[in-house]
């Protein structure tokens, strides 16, 4: 008897917690989902006019070497100069990708987001540019760890494109800057620092009516002048 | 569908049972369909009968892009001077020329150019 009250006392306890898991539980899915359109990023990332040359296999040795600096005088996360500055005048959409701790494997409730990121690289007005995936973190642990990491989800993300949403190689490249160019270098732990950003780089050569171009693209045009001349 | 719905409705589906059996598989077109349906039966029916229609979903907006060639084969060669063996190369022109027929516009929308 006693017992029964008991659990009828309990009942409504238990049912607002019931109650309260279920919010959670639909809350959940809403809070993951991507706040913006394919749209979005095709408008943000087809503003481009020309870029630097980027050596990307140097930018990403130089990461690396920077990130293995032990010297008591390096200056805090938040008071380093930016590794790689030539990126920030590039057309750029920064994204949250959520990814287990520690690993390059992408949370399923971020897969939506990277289904957008593949409309936006087929829609026709991004079709003629190529990308580079820029992977950060924010200054917790290791500094090394952080630059490796980060490398390793930017080619995670690399790879699912390419793999997933067969987006040609040739379009995409991939680089981690750990936390050596910081998002919101005022906050060097916020959440923000962990965005992903996708820059548009070049503008891939238009070979409708020539043949494909000499390999190296610099000297090729001299060359063709002086056949001209002579 | 969009890459995006396919995508986000896999995630909706089965985060659950990719956590639980595919930890370690990213979104792999190859390696999370062998994975889920390895684990068939720990799949919750949501699941189960989802996730094969969004990779399904998936393959057919990629093979959309071929179909885009026998489709407009005409208006690339025709109206953009393109070659169907480099059909991405004349999709500006597509979607922008006059006289592009509708089934051209159709193959056009299945493979998300537009």
């Amino acid at each position: 008897m006693s017992r029964r009250v008991k659990s009828s006392r309990l009942r409504p306890a238990l049912l607002s917690i019931l109650g309260m898991l279920a919010l959670l539980a639909y809350a959940a899915p809403s809070r993951s989902e991507t706040s913006f359109s394919r749209d979005d990023i095709v408008n943000q990332l087809s503003r481009f006019d020309s870029a630097p040359e980027l050596d990307i296999p140097a930018l990403k040795q130089k990461t690396l070497e920077r990130s293995r600096i032990r010297s008591r005088n390096e200056p805090e996360a938040s008071k380093r100069t930016p590794i790689a500055p030539e990126l920030s005048s590039l057309p750029g959409f920064n994204v949250d990708i959520q990814f287990d701790t520690d690993t390059p494997i992408v949370r399923p409730e971020s897969y939506q987001t990277l289904g957008r990121i593949a409309d936006a690289l087929v829609n026709v007005k991004l079709l003629p540019y190529s990308f580079l995936i820029v992977g950060h973190t924010e200054a917790n642990g290791r500094r090394e760890n952080n630059a490796i990491l980060s490398q390793r989800r930017a080619d995670a993300i690399r790879d699912i494109m390419i793999n997933t949403f067969k987006i040609s190689a040739k379009r995409i490249q991939s680089i981690g800057l750990g936390e050596e160019q910081l998002l919101d270098p005022a906050h060097p732990t916020a959440a923000t620092n962990r965005q992903m950003q996708i820059l548009t780089v070049a503008k891939m050569p238009e070979q409708s009516e020539q043949p494909p171009p000499a390999t190296t693209s610099a000297p090729a045009p001299a060359k063709k002048k002086s056949a001209k001349k002579r | 569908m969009s890459f995006a719905d396919s995508a986000a409705l896999l995630g909706q589906s089965c985060a659950a049972e990719i956590d639980a059996n595919c930890r370690g598989v990213n979104l792999d077109s190859n390696r999370l369909k062998e994975c889920l349906s390895r684990n068939r039966d720990a799949l919750s029916p949501t699941c189960a009968s989802t996730y094969l229609k969004t990779f399904d979903a998936i393959q057919k907006r990629i093979a959309a892009r071929v179909t885009v060639a026998n489709a407009c084969a005409r208006e690339i060669v025709k109206l953009c001077g393109g070659s169907t063996k480099e059909t991405s190369k004349s999709i500006p022109c597509l979607t922008t020329t006059q006289g592009v027929s509708p089934r051209c516009i159709q193959a056009m929308d299945d493979a998300g150019y537009r």
